[in-house]
């Protein structure tokens, strides 16, 4: 198939961006990374007559973190970036291990942790982690900023909350508690190099007595969107933790799940790894809280 | 939709192209710069053929519309040797421990043990093996390409001691 | 006899590299030619219809077409790689009346450039009424199934048989029968480099076709006869090849369509294809269902076989029947089968059509064979590699009227991959989830049945010598990425006792390079070109030997050599002169007339099958996650009778390439298939292994000495595709005691295998 025709506006200020968007707002498109949309629009699956360029907006791939305000990832940096980055490996691991192993280097070098979300994929392999960071998305758009916490953020497959003039300006996330302990998992039949069949990502906080103060589970690609676990998480909050609370809770989170079967994975496999990964994960998030790393 | 003009810095070489702003770096490079060490395997972003260095970083030029690399620094596999005669180590590995074939892949491939190597230039096995992961090759089973970056960066290695 | 120890069995780097690693190797897709139109394909988007009415006429008249062709333009003449039985001849290069399958070609453009061929492809309007779709085997040889080609009521193409000894009484003096059905999958080649043509108007109604393929005589051939042309009107050139591995060994309709457009509008015209339509539409190997029984005395020895498989063909025979027919040999191959029957059914399905792939009916024969002796063995409490140590073939052995094992290391490879692999003890050994398996091969190195019914040599080569010391090779052998261009070089290096880098090297294009040569297929170049090269390079140094003689004086008991650029009397090294200066003088003695001769290699008196065979045994070990059912291969033993390796690296990067593939067939590459269409058709879906999945390997050559081959040497390039799948499937089964009966070993099968999902 041919690549559709338009025309690229290459705007150098946020401003100008929004302006565009809004000027040719029945066939415009975004561009960031291009690793899903040039794929899209050559196998006809889009078509666009304005293509919006934001590689040239200043201050845009910034990758920053305060110890009072967490990390900030503004809609251009590249996966490759946040994944090196070292505050993101020190506070974020399970985010950073998911940037460092979706995907090829080469599309990991053009991606940006925006473009995986905006794309919404059921499969988004940065979606589970952030989820479980307890991230928000701030959208912008020509008449004022709003944030979205990430579990608002999906809708369905391809579909998230953001308006069609709305641009994901950047992504906020939260400090990480005392004591806690974050990790992401992803299996796939061939060495990571892939979309994930299952992801999980988990995230623990414990109180001062050792009991589970926070917990978040969040998965990828077994349903229709990226879904935080509420009753895997519910379970175990408050409670001290045991193999027998991680054992329910892993048990728990694949009531969370509703996975299809398609050309990666059946719904039976994949509700069968949600089970054996959320436990792996929650157990390695036990062992980092309780290790006092935060 | 008029077609843009730009520049395009290859390998130390500028030129300028008149083009349309759909055309991918991949496309632009093979056909406008005849440019043709640079291979289409999949055009979809998964077999690594098409990688080419900008700005430091290996990409798909197959998924890169060439309009946004206006004057950006760009290598190619054409311009990795120093000169016809002296080829990078790397090069020089891949031909000396058999780690060509078809050679359909191997531009993209030593590129992105490049890549890796700027970043790691004393990488074990294991790294080198997930360096290798964005490029596919379906003739040598990869050993051989491994081995041969690893030898590689050990001759770089002695070559800056020395 | 090896005379040049400095080339023949070395590890030399290829000359072809330094183009490969600077990216100056030229490809067919990488040329342009001036005036060159661009093609493109309509396919049919239903597996199985008739083809009511076509309307061309809104792609005509689209601004920048130059040409639009359907069936009907054509001269529609059948063609098929099995000349010898011309009704098996049975795809048109444009469909005519009927489509039988998704994908199949229905017409052409020919634009000025891609993007408006593609859209006028989009403008052509086709009627069909579609037909009932036969998906499976089963359902094709189902009573009252449509018929997918008038002339095979039952839809089955070819049944090949293969009978010899005492089947029955085999069985009655067995103590133990195993009687298994396994089911293999299709796979794809996967060549990196998509299919490419380009075909150029020449002279006098001539034509010119840049393709890439691995048998440029066969395109030749088949191209002419479905234009409608001499043969000789067609020239076909091999740039370099990204890879073929059975998938571009046939002519194919871009082909056709390329060259009949450039006749018809007088322009170069190009076809390229992409990855999408690489993987949805293009060849792979037989799926197949395979019933096999085998019988063993109580200690072991095998009695009888009966071996029946079904091949799922795909919408046309494609080679087809050569993978049936070697499908039910390789079944025979490695042990000694007192009494053996083979049935092969190859059956039409509306899918993509099956075609060679690398190993040609063996990988899917041997997983099944060497499956069931793994289980065999468990069985009857013997060692598995010693259960194939009481059975192998040895040098000598004979399967009666089809093929005679003129060199055989199968025991001694038996012998050291047990050793090298530490197999004793860590197949006693029981930890939790790793395992140890051995599968074992054998392979042809060439084909000796003349299926295409060529009248010329299997394979032939020309050099000519001049007196600067250099020498130049034209061959028609085929080098696609394997190395092969190189390996002869070295065979005539080794034998003229020049460098390797003096020798100017043309090949595989049908106008200049002798005639005839049938390829790059079945393993063959090495043994058979390769016994070409060294037939002329005898009668140029026939031509040399006299000037020795002369010049000196020599007494006719002496012997000449040629070594280290040098032709001299071998007991007397001083009596010599420079290869150079010794051409010069024979020259000179030739009143001017060039040395140049001709070498040609067609196996005779060697049975139905191969001149020569490949032996080998591998050991995989892996590790199984027992809860997500994820399998690493750990590492791979292999213990491998080539004859005596020309290059030793190139030898070995057959090997490594062979275990990739081979793993990709065990464990990730599979067509996801709905209603005849393709769902994986990309490189994200169709996941072939990557640099992480590959395992780290060792292997040991066994050393024995061909006599059919150049210089002892036999295949290297195939067979060992083949045992890596049986060895991870019993290695997995060590592991975990899940036995798998249907490739690929997925982890839900290995999950429900040991019962930890339903």
């Amino acid at each position: 198939m041919a690549m559709p025709h338009f025309t690229l506006h290459q705007p150098s200020s946020l401003e100008e961006a929004l302006d565009l968007m809004s000027r040719h707002r029945a066939s415009m498109k975004v561009l960031a990374g291009g690793t899903d949309l040039v794929p899209k629009m050559r196998a006809g699956a889009i078509q666009v007559e304005h293509l919006i360029s934001l590689n040239r907006l200043p201050g845009m791939n910034r990758i920053s973190y305060l110890d009072d305000d967490g990390l900030v990832i503004g809609c251009g940096a590249r996966l490759s970036e946040v994944g090196a980055n070292a505050e993101v490996r020190r506070y974020y691991p399970a985010l950073a291990h998911a940037c460092s192993v979706m995907a090829t280097t080469q599309i990991r070098n053009m991606g940006t942790v925006a473009g995986n979300l905006v794309n919404a994929a059921p499969s988004a392999d940065t979606a589970a982690p952030l989820l479980a960071y307890k991230a928000s998305v701030v959208l912008v758009e020509r008449g004022g900023r709003r944030q979205v916490p990430l579990e608002k953020f999906f809708e369905g497959p391809g579909k998230c909350a953001i308006e069609h003039l709305e641009l994901l300006e950047a992504i906020r996330v939260p400090v990480p508690l005392d004591r806690s302990g974050s990790c992401y998992e992803r299996l796939s039949a061939r060495s990571q190099v892939d979309i994930a069949g299952v992801g999980v990502a988990g995230f623990l906080a414990l109180d001062m007595e050792g009991k589970i103060l926070a917990a978040r589970l969040a998965l990828a690609a077994v349903a229709p969107t990226p879904v935080r676990c509420a009753e895997c998480e519910a379970l175990l909050t408050g409670h001290e933790p045991s193999p027998d609370l991680i054992a329910r809770a892993a048990a728990a989170a694949v009531r969370s799940a509703r996975p299809i079967d398609d050309v990666r994975a059946t719904a039976g496999y994949r509700r069968a790894m949600v089970h054996v990964l959320a436990k792996r994960v929650l157990e390695t998030c036990l062992s980092q809280a309780q290790g006092g790393a935060r | 939709m008029a077609k843009k003009t730009i520049e395009l810095i290859v390998n130390g070489d500028h030129y300028e192209v008149a083009i349309d702003p759909w055309r991918t770096l991949a496309e632009v490079l093979r056909e406008d710069l005849r440019l043709t060490g640079t291979k289409i395997g999949c055009n979809q972003g998964d077999c690594g053929a098409c990688t080419v260095i900008v700005d430091g970083r290996t990409v798909s030029s197959c998924l890169t519309l060439a309009v946004e690399c206006h004057h950006r620094e760009i290598t190619t596999i054409e311009g990795l040797a120093k000169s016809p005669q002296e080829l990078h180590p790397l090069q020089q590995a891949f031909i000396d421990k058999g780690a060509v074939q078809c050679g359909f892949c191997t531009g993209g491939m030593i590129l992105s043990a490049k890549h890796l190597l700027d970043r790691n230039p004393n990488p074990d096995e294991e790294q080198i093996r997930k360096g290798l992961s964005g490029n596919l090759c379906r003739c040598t089973g990869y050993n051989k390409i491994v081995e041969a970056i690893g030898h590689a960066s050990r001759q770089m290695a002695s070559c800056k001691e020395g | 006899m090896n005379n040049n120890p400095a080339i023949i069995g070395a590890s030399l780097p290829r000359l072809d590299a330094r183009d490969k690693v600077t990216g100056r190797s030229i490809y067919v897709d990488d040329m342009m030619l001036p005036g060159m139109l661009y093609g493109a394909l309509l396919r049919s988007p239903l597996p199985h219809a008739r083809i009511k009415r076509i309307d061309v006429s809104k792609a005509r008249a689209l601004k920048g077409v130059k040409d639009v062709i359907v069936g009907a333009d054509t001269p529609q003449i059948r063609y098929g790689n099995w000349r010898l039985v011309p009704q098996s001849q049975d795809e048109l290069p444009l469909a005519v009346d009927k489509v039988r399958f998704l994908g199949d070609e229905v017409a052409a453009v020919a634009a000025l450039d891609k993007e408006t061929a593609e859209r006028a492809c989009q403008l052509i309007e086709v009627e069909y009424e579609e037909l009932p779709g036969l998906f499976t085997v089963e359902d094709a040889t189902a009573e009252g199934a449509a018929i997918i080609h008038d002339d095979s009521p039952g839809n089955v193409s070819l049944n090949r048989k293969i009978t010899y000894g005492d089947l029955e009484a085999g069985f009655k003096r067995a103590d133990y029968v195993r009687d298994d059905v396994f089911t293999v999958h299709a796979v794809s080649h996967a060549y990196m480099e998509p299919c490419s043509s380009i075909a150029a108007p020449d002279e006098g109604g001539r034509v010119t076709l840049w393709t890439s393929t691995q048998v440029p005589y066969i395109v030749q051939c088949l191209l002419a006869a479905t234009l409608g042309l001499p043969e000789n009107h067609v020239r076909v050139i091999k740039p370099n090849v990204g890879g073929g591995f059975g998938g571009k060994m046939e002519l194919r309709p871009w082909e056709f369509c390329a060259a009949f457009m450039a006749l018809r509008t007088g322009r170069p015209v190009k076809f390229t294809l992409n990855r999408e339509q690489e993987l949805a539409f293009g060849r792979r190997r037989h799926a197949m269902t395979i019933h096999s029984k085998v019988g063993f005395t109580k200690d072991g020895k095998i009695t009888a076989k009966d071996f029946n498989v079904l091949l799922d063909g795909g919408a046309y025979n494609s080679m087809g029947p050569t993978a049936t027919f070697l499908c039910g040999n390789f079944g025979a191959m490695l042990y000694r089968y007192p009494a053996y029957r083979y049935l092969g059914r190859h059956v039409y399905t509306n899918k993509p059509p099956a075609g060679a792939m690398r190993g040609f009916g063996a990988p899917q024969a041997l997983f099944a064979a060497e499956s069931q002796m793994n289980m065999a063995a468990a069985e009857l409490g013997i060692d598995p590699i010693e259960l194939r140590i009481i059975n192998a073939m040895e040098t000598g052995d004979e399967i009666p009227e089809v093929a005679t094992i003129s060199s055989c290391g199968f025991k001694e490879s038996l012998v050291k991959v047990r050793e090298m692999s530490g197999w004793d003890a860590k197949r006693k050994e029981k930890s939790p989830g790793r395992g140890i398996g051995v599968g074992c091969y054998s392979f042809i190195s060439g084909g000796v049945f003349n299926w295409f019914n060529t009248k010329y040599n299997f394979a032939t080569a020309e050099v000519r010598v001049f007196e600067d010391g250099t020498a130049h090779l034209l061959t028609m052998a085929t080098d696609i990425g394997q190395g092969s261009d190189h390996t002869l070089r070295q065979i005539l290096a080794a034998e003229l006792g020049i460098g390797i880098e003096k020798i100017r090297l043309t090949a595989a294009d049908t106008a200049v390079t002798p005639k005839a040569d049938l390829g790059t297929w079945g393993s063959r170049v090495t043994l058979m070109s390769g016994n070409a090269v060294i037939d002329a390079a005898r009668k140029i140094k026939e031509m040399l030997i006299p000037v020795i003689f002369s010049q000196f004086d020599l007494n006719q008991i002496h012997d000449v050599a040629f070594e280290g650029d040098r032709v001299f009397a071998k007991a007397r090294p001083d009596k010599g002169l420079t290869f150079g200066e010794c051409v010069y003088k024979a020259l000179r003695g030739r009143r001017g007339e060039p040395l140049t001769a001709f070498g040609a290699y067609t196996p005779r008196n060697r049975g139905l099958v191969s001149p020569a065979f490949s032996f080998g045994a591998q050991v995989a070990e892996v590790e199984v996650d027992q809860e997500t059912g994820l399998i690493k291969v750990q590492k791979m033993y292999t213990a491998h009778d080539c004859g005596v390796p020309i290059n030793k690296m190139g030898v070995e990067g057959q090997l490594e390439g062979s275990i990739h593939m081979g793993l990709g067939y065990a464990l990730m590459e599979d067509f996801v298939m709905k209603d005849g269409r393709t769902l994986n058709t990309n490189f994200l879906d169709y996941k072939i292994p990557t640099a992480q999945d590959m395992p780290p390997g060792e292997s040991v050559e066994i050393d024995t000495y061909e006599p059919e081959g150049p210089f002892g040497a036999k295949e290297a390039g195939e067979g060992l595709v083949s045992p890596t799948a049986p060895a991870i499937a019993e290695a997995v089964h060590h592991a975990t005691g899940y036995r798998c009966m249907d490739l690929p070993i997925t982890p839900p099968k290995v999950l429900k295998g040991i019962g930890k999902l339903k």
